[in-house]
């Protein structure tokens, strides 16, 4: 098992930006999970997970909040759109970004203890 | 009003990944060919074809309705359809004024410009295949705004197609329809109308797919109106695709019934202009008032599903086609249905694969004893379960 890992350290960690529900930052990682397709996320994801992905449209706030992800980081410095920052401030679900591309979010991720395997 | 079929997508060469002979002429023609009474022209973020192959439909009488499907940032395709070539070419100068790159023709096909006798006039250098800038609301809103038809392609594949991209169609995104590419799926449940087409790239495959609307004429307008099932104009839902589902329908009763012996027959006589499906089998058979019951159409529903589905459905399709059904049961004896069709219909449905039901039958009830004959214009092919 890997380390416990909260939002607020990945945050730090990782310089990533916090772009919406900042008060929500406290929630432990369990895991992690990186896709664009969001059939694919609602079909694998899992509750606690950290999801990363550079879709912005505001249906990942519904799929972060159905599958009761920790939170969203965006990469290459990909902002939400309006609606969906309204969206995910409204169903407390943090969304961070950052610019670095996914492949290398998800080594570092990996290197902080966070896994895509239960 | 009258039934018009439709393939309201399909590409042209200007597409990378459509074939070259996707051109203006051959289009119509396969078009005439696969019994298409209008026809769509939506290429991969750009509409530089759509008006030559309108003018090599109006020569023949087909009609063309330009359109253009475009790529929004999710990767999720959006159909604009449209009534004239005006508002598609202001669609088309917000997607390109979106469309980041050039295309590199030994990557992913050349896109050729034609004119409508399919000479090469010009090649597109944008990025076509590529991703457009604009999110999927705001692809909507264009196509909206400039007095089009917007319907999400193919939503029941993974790949750019919006539930696979996007998990779910976005609340209140106003879609006009939403299109499939398998018929089969037509009957869920989408909150909007939902279309068939070939998402043809190929000459054979124009017309592969396809959506029948009941309208007053070929047109933009009236297809408009039967997606908002305005003044009787509507999509018309085919119950049954071709005579094997029928005979899978009208066999499932038999073996309902407890059947051990099941006989089909199918013959065609090509100079009686006839076909004619028999299916008998000795089951429990049905009594006056049960028989009366399965004949009824309002019992023919999937969720009234019960003894004798699928009789009315036939019966329907027999009509429809210049024939007619009888059905004769007897409580513990059994039942034949008997059903004629004029081949030469218009209405006629397709055979659909036999070989391949009489085997599904055969394979999944082996402890019914199937007999199944087809003879065609006075040649007989027999086979009997019991002897293989």
């Amino acid at each position: 098992m890997g380390s416990q890992v909260n939002l607020t350290e990945l945050a730090r960690e990782l310089n990533l930006s916090v772009r919406s529900a900042d008060g929500d930052l406290d929630r432990e990682v369990t895991g992690g999970y990186a896709s664009d397709l969001l059939s694919d996320v609602l079909a694998n994801g899992e509750p606690g997970n950290i999801w990363v992905t550079l879709q912005v449209h505001q249906n990942i706030v519904a799929v972060a909040s159905m599958k009761d992800f920790a939170g969203i980081i965006l990469v290459n410095s990909r902002e939400p759109e309006t609606d969906t920052v309204e969206k995910a401030e409204a169903e407390n679900v943090v969304i961070m970004v950052t610019e670095l591309p996914t492949f290398e979010l998800v080594g570092r991720l990996y290197g902080l203890g966070i896994t895509g395997m239960k | 009003m009258g039934k018009i079929k439709a393939d309201l997508h399909m590409h042209t060469c200007l597409s990378p990944c459509g074939d070259v002979l996707m051109r203006a002429t051959a289009i119509v023609e396969q078009a005439g060919k696969a019994g298409l009474d209008m026809i769509g022209i939506c290429d991969h973020n750009s509409a530089e074809n759509a008006g030559a192959v309108m003018s090599a439909g109006e020569r023949k009488g087909l009609a063309v309705i330009p359109g253009m499907e475009v790529t929004s940032r999710e990767e999720v395709h959006i159909l604009g359809l449209f009534g004239d070539a005006e508002g598609l070419m202001d669609l088309q100068a917000v997607v390109y004024e979106n469309l980041p790159g050039e295309n590199d023709q030994e990557a992913f096909g050349p896109q050729l410009v034609i004119d409508d006798r399919d000479r090469v006039v010009g090649t597109n250098d944008k990025l076509l295949i590529g991703a457009t800038t604009l999110a999927v609301e705001q692809v909507v809103g264009a196509i909206h705004q400039f007095g089009g038809l917007a319907v999400a392609s193919h939503i029941d594949r993974e790949r750019f197609g919006i539930i696979g991209q996007l998990g779910f169609i976005p609340e209140g995104l106003g879609l006009d329809a939403v299109e499939v590419a398998n018929s089969s799926l037509r009957e869920w449940d989408y909150a909007y109308p939902v279309v068939a087409s070939s998402d043809a790239h190929y000459l054979e495959d124009v017309g592969r797919n396809s959506t029948c609307f009941e309208v007053e004429r070929a047109s933009f307008d009236e297809i408009a109106k039967a997606l908002n099932s305005e003044g009787g104009r509507r999509i018309v839902t085919e119950e049954m695709e071709d005579l094997s589902l029928h005979i899978l329908d009208i066999v499932e009763n038999s073996i309902m019934a407890s059947a051990g012996r099941v006989e089909i027959s199918i013959e065609l006589d090509t100079a009686a202009d006839l076909l004619t499906l028999e299916i008998s089998d000795d089951g429990r058979g049905m009594d006056e008032q049960t028989l009366k019951k399965a004949l009824d159409p309002f019992f023919t529903t999937r969720t009234t599903r019960r003894v004798g589905l699928g009789l009315a459905l036939l019966a329907q399709a027999a009509r429809e086609s210049g024939g007619e059904m009888d059905v004769s049961s007897r409580p513990n004896e059994g039942t034949r249905v008997r059903a004629t069709f004029r081949l030469s219909h218009p209405d006629c449905k397709p055979m659909g694969d036999i070989a391949e039901t009489i085997q599904t039958l055969v394979l999944s009830h082996p402890e019914i004893n199937f007999v199944f004959q087809q003879k065609t214009d006075g040649s007989i092919h027999r086979f009997d379960s019991r002897e293989i």
